[in-house]
């Protein structure tokens, strides 16, 4: 078979698997929710378009928005651990194989940076700080995502891992440097040879290190993350098994868990902490509540600091819920005595935990805007931790009657 | 031995689908401080014996008890009964060599101190002192063999169900193993151990159970066992060649 049409066939065969469950995306109760706090984001950013504060920092702005959707690259090259047997005769080949993985890899990334692109465009123009016109902004940031690209795809082949998490550093600081020239030099001509020069300093620095020709292990773990990512992100919507999810060693947080009690019914709390440690999942809730601690600092003194607020606790309360599919058809479900109804217990108390400390640091940008500001500032701040906590409150009790049910018929 | 058994295995049938069972009628007991040998050519049944007695297949007919436990009746008291150490490890990935000892510890409820103490000398007895924070993802296959076997002797049940435990491990984990097996027998402890090396287990093992088809054809002692296949005397993978050539 010819290596490209084996690609396609695997594509097809991994979205056939996806295809059945979204119909149950749109009929579950978050798809819903999204789409009200689209709207209710259309209505809030029409009003800001109207009346625009003045000393309004566009260029960060524009710099933390197209920032990370410019750097950050992935591919998808469903390649399988069974290919280092039987694709690796085939090596030289693999450009055929691998090709429409790296296209299909800039492609849709770079659907979505137009997106945000376009619809912050406005902001950015009505503030009078943009220099070029919005197709040389799409240009730019073209060449800028393909050169990320090109990036991250050298960084897979890169033989040591200190290397590539190197390279990776320098890519991030490359592309964001170049971003933020192309934001804030006046001359679009300086900015350009200024890129020009910096491309040409990476694109040489990439060759220095030593490389595989075609990295079988690094695709092949690549891609068991990749898939996984799209099934957690499913797991927001349907109930789905979210395995072989990437393992981050976070040796900074090592301890975490040594001093659960030690006891039998909490063996289960010791590997469930142990895993959330280390999962994608933190990196996520880090990052999530790190934006939403960004967007709440800009709108803290109004009702919308406090919707916003709500906002960012049920989606992070939404990505942790798929704890509970961690572990589920696990060694320790068969082989390790862990008592019965541990598991969704301790599941639910991880949960409210980290949610309810994400509620306390989510509020703090909400606190300093009330004690610098009116009377009504302050008021939208307690009513938002109010409703923060009736919000835990909800969600607990709703995965503790769902779940339940579900151990129960399982 | 006239104790109470440790394991009884009773009129077992089971399998995949209950048209087509796997095992047929199989009856066997490890009494304390017995390590048995289940040996079998490829397909004889082995590994799905051991399921059931983990508890991971449901018998047609016939069943498991475990010091006198059902799983069905007890299923924590039986589970906390026996370790298992399966043919291929299974291992968390997000865990270390350390944290793997440690929530088996837990999860048997071993004290902190004898956990400590028993992870110390497993770490060093299978020279793993130097991967012991090292995620298990990032370990050999032998390796992750060692892990799943200190796992098992970390926990120090009465039983422990060791299916293929030589694949991968370099010869002197392979020694490492055997001793400590011959130690936890001595402590008391019973181990059904399957393995294809006659040779190794056949110095090892107190009595052997030899299935062929998903069928007992022969057990008991190597005296035993040579006389059943007519060839007394002779080692192990002779008469085991004997038995199953002569079922064929």
């Amino acid at each position: 078979m010819e290596l490209r049409t084996l690609r396609s066939r695997r594509k097809s065969s991994f979205w056939g698997q996806i295809i059945p469950y979204l119909p149950y995306v749109f009929q579950s109760g978050v798809a819903v929710v999204l789409l009200i706090l689209c709207i209710v984001f259309s209505a809030w950013y029409t009003s800001f378009l109207q009346a625009l504060p003045p000393d309004l920092p566009i260029r960060w702005i524009m710099l933390l928005l197209l920032g990370p959707l410019t750097v950050y690259s992935g591919f998808r090259t469903y390649v399988q651990p069974a290919d280092v047997i039987f694709l690796l005769p085939q090596e030289s080949k693999m450009k055929q194989y691998l090709s429409p993985a790296y296209f299909s890899g800039v492609i849709y990334k770079l659907l979505g940076l137009y997106l945000v692109t376009i619809v912050a465009w406005p902001m950015y123009i009505r503030t009078g700080e943009a220099t070029v016109p919005l197709w040389a902004m799409l240009l730019v940031l073209l060449l800028l995502k393909v050169l990320s690209a090109y990036g991250a795809w050298q960084e897979l082949r890169i033989a040591t891992s200190r290397a590539r998490n190197g390279y990776r550093l320098l890519r991030w600081c490359f592309i964001l440097l170049m971003l933020a020239a192309w934001i804030w030099l006046p001359d679009w001509w300086k900015s350009l040879l200024f890129m020009l020069l910096l491309s040409a300093n990476y694109i040489l620095a990439l060759r220095f290190p030593m490389k595989h020709a075609v990295p079988w292990d690094s695709l092949i773990a690549n891609e068991k993350a990749g898939a996984a990512r799209t099934m957690m992100i499913l797991g927001w919507f349907v109930e789905i098994p979210a395995e072989g999810q990437k393992v981050v060693r976070r040796r900074w947080l090592s301890m975490a868990g040594n001093r659960i009690p030690w006891k039998q019914g909490t063996s289960y709390r010791y590997l469930l902490t142990k895993t959330f440690v280390r999962s994608e999942l933190l990196g996520i809730i880090t990052r999530l509540g790190l934006l939403g601690m960004l967007v709440l600092y800009w709108t803290g003194d109004s009702w919308l600091g406090a919707a916003v607020y709500v906002f960012f606790l049920f989606m992070i309360g939404t990505q942790l819920s798929t704890l509970r599919y961690v572990h589920r058809d696990s060694p320790a479900a068969s082989y390790y005595p862990i008592m019965q109804g541990v598991r969704i217990k301790e599941v639910i108390r991880l949960i409210t935990r980290m949610l309810l400390i994400l509620a306390v640091i989510l509020w703090l940008p909400l606190l300093e805007a009330s004690a610098a500001g009116s009377e009504s500032a302050l008021l939208f701040s307690i009513g938002g931790l109010a409703a923060g906590l009736l919000l835990v409150l909800v969600l607990r009790s709703n995965w503790n009657r769902k779940w339940s049910e579900l151990e129960e018929d399982e | 031995m006239n104790e109470t058994p440790v394991l009884q295995v009773e009129e077992l049938s089971g399998g995949y689908s209950l048209g087509r069972p796997v095992l047929h009628d199989i009856q066997f007991e490890v009494q304390p401080g017995e390590m048995v040998g289940l040996i079998g050519l490829n397909g004889a049944g082995k590994s799905t014996t051991m399921k059931h007695i983990l508890g991971l297949m449901t018998p047609h007919r016939g069943g498991v008890v475990i010091q006198g436990r059902t799983r069905s009746e007890e299923p924590e008291a039986y589970q906390s009964s026996l370790a298992f150490v399966p043919e291929s490890p299974l291992l968390y990935e997000e865990l270390t060599v350390r944290e793997h000892l440690e929530f088996a510890a837990r999860a048997y409820n071993v004290e902190q101190k004898d956990y400590e103490e028993r992870s110390k000398r497993l770490l060093k007895l299978f020279h793993m002192e130097e991967k012991a924070d090292s995620l298990s993802m990032h370990l050999s296959k032998g390796m992750k063999q060692k892990v799943m076997i200190m796992c098992a002797f970390v926990a120090r049940p009465p039983l422990y169900i060791i299916d293929e435990p030589f694949l991968g491990l370099d010869p002197l984990g392979i020694r490492s193993l055997l001793d400590f097996m011959l130690e936890m027998k001595e402590s008391g402890s019973s181990i059904l151990l399957s393995s294809h090396i006659l040779s190794t287990i056949e110095n090892y093992c107190d009595r052997f159970i030899v299935l062929h088809k998903g069928r007992v054809i022969a057990q008991g002692t190597l005296n035993e066992i040579g006389e059943q296949a007519g060839t007394p005397g002779a080692a192990l993978e002779d008469m085991f060649y004997d038995l199953v050539k002569g079922g064929e």
